[in-house]
């Protein structure tokens, strides 16, 4: 059981670091869209509270959510191994 | 240069293909011919083995380790070992050793009437460090000619080539774009030092010579 528990602790600061560094650059990513969506498609109003609201949609959507997916395929694609490998 | 280039290219290489091929599932059409246990000493060679099956002690310097004696079509044996990857590397998480054991006990034949089996295994057979290739799953085939088609390598080994091919792309953009000018211009600032070195000695030659010619 320490060797699983190794592995999970691991794992676990490994996908984390991994998560931070993906959702640091979709985010960064985001703000580019919304920046050159109002420089070259707006023009007009505040381009600051308009960029805050497009970051708060995002915060709120799917696409922020399946980030987490970098959790849970290392999960799955483990289990799938057991399964195969041990029962067949 | 071009030498120590090379070389170090070539080894990075070596070492890839060492590793995949170690590492990854192959396939072998087998007749089992018996299967033991034997007690292991873990000596220079203990990198080439796996750990303890979970559950049990850790760090024994030796263990009983599971064999299973086959033949292969070309009726050249091979003897594979039976172990528990367990949480470990490599990540076949392999915990049903005994369970495989009974399997291949199961499958044994005679060579008058053999029974072919494919075993799927990982590792390498080296008599001169006496390592043994991990079986990892056994079933049995009706002849000894299977058309096996590796899918996982195939898979596994389409993404690796995917994934350094994107990195390498990325790298040589993001050298083209940053680095390469910055390297210019070192190498006009190299230049430019040198043109004014080579004034400042032309300078003090000029008046070593004028002392020369008295």
């Amino acid at each position: 059981m320490l060797a699983l528990a190794r592995l999970l602790i691991i794992g676990f600061v490994v996908l984390t670091v991994i998560y931070l560094s993906l959702s640091l650059y979709s985010r960064s990513v985001r703000r580019g869209k919304l920046e050159r969506e109002w420089d070259e498609e707006i023009h007009t109003g505040d381009r600051d509270a308009f960029i805050e609201e497009g970051m708060r949609a995002y915060d709120g959507s799917l696409r922020k959510k399946l980030i987490l997916g970098v959790y849970v395929l290392p999960l799955v694609t483990v289990t799938i191994i057991i399964y195969l490998t041990n029962f067949h | 240069m071009f030498y120590v280039k090379w070389a170090f290219v070539i080894t990075f290489w070596v070492l890839v293909v060492a590793f995949f091929h170690y590492t990854l599932p192959q396939h072998d059409v087998a007749r089992i011919a018996d299967t033991y246990e034997k007690r292991i000493d873990f000596g220079e060679n203990s990198i080439f083995w796996t750990n303890q099956g979970t559950g049990d002690a850790e760090g024994t310097v030796n263990r009983d380790v599971f064999f299973i004696q086959a033949f292969r079509t070309d009726d050249r044996p091979m003897i594979y070992r039976n172990e528990d990857t367990g949480w470990g590397w490599p990540p076949y998480f392999k915990f049903d050793t005994a369970n495989l054991q009974a399997e291949a006990n199961n499958l044994r034949s005679t060579p008058n009437d053999p029974q072919w089996a494919v075993i799927t295994h990982y590792g390498w057979r080296n008599e001169f460090l006496s390592i043994y290739p991990n079986a990892i799953s056994v079933r049995a085939v009706d002849g000894p000619d299977v058309r096996i088609i590796p899918w996982l390598n195939i898979v596994i080994l389409t993404i690796v080539a995917a994934v350094s091919w994107a990195i390498w792309v990325r790298w040589r953009r993001f050298r083209a774009a940053r680095i390469d000018p910055m390297l210019e211009d070192i190498g006009e600032g190299f230049d430019a030092a040198g043109d004014s070195f080579s004034d400042t000695r032309g300078r003090f030659r000029r008046w070593r010579d004028s002392w020369k010619r008295k």
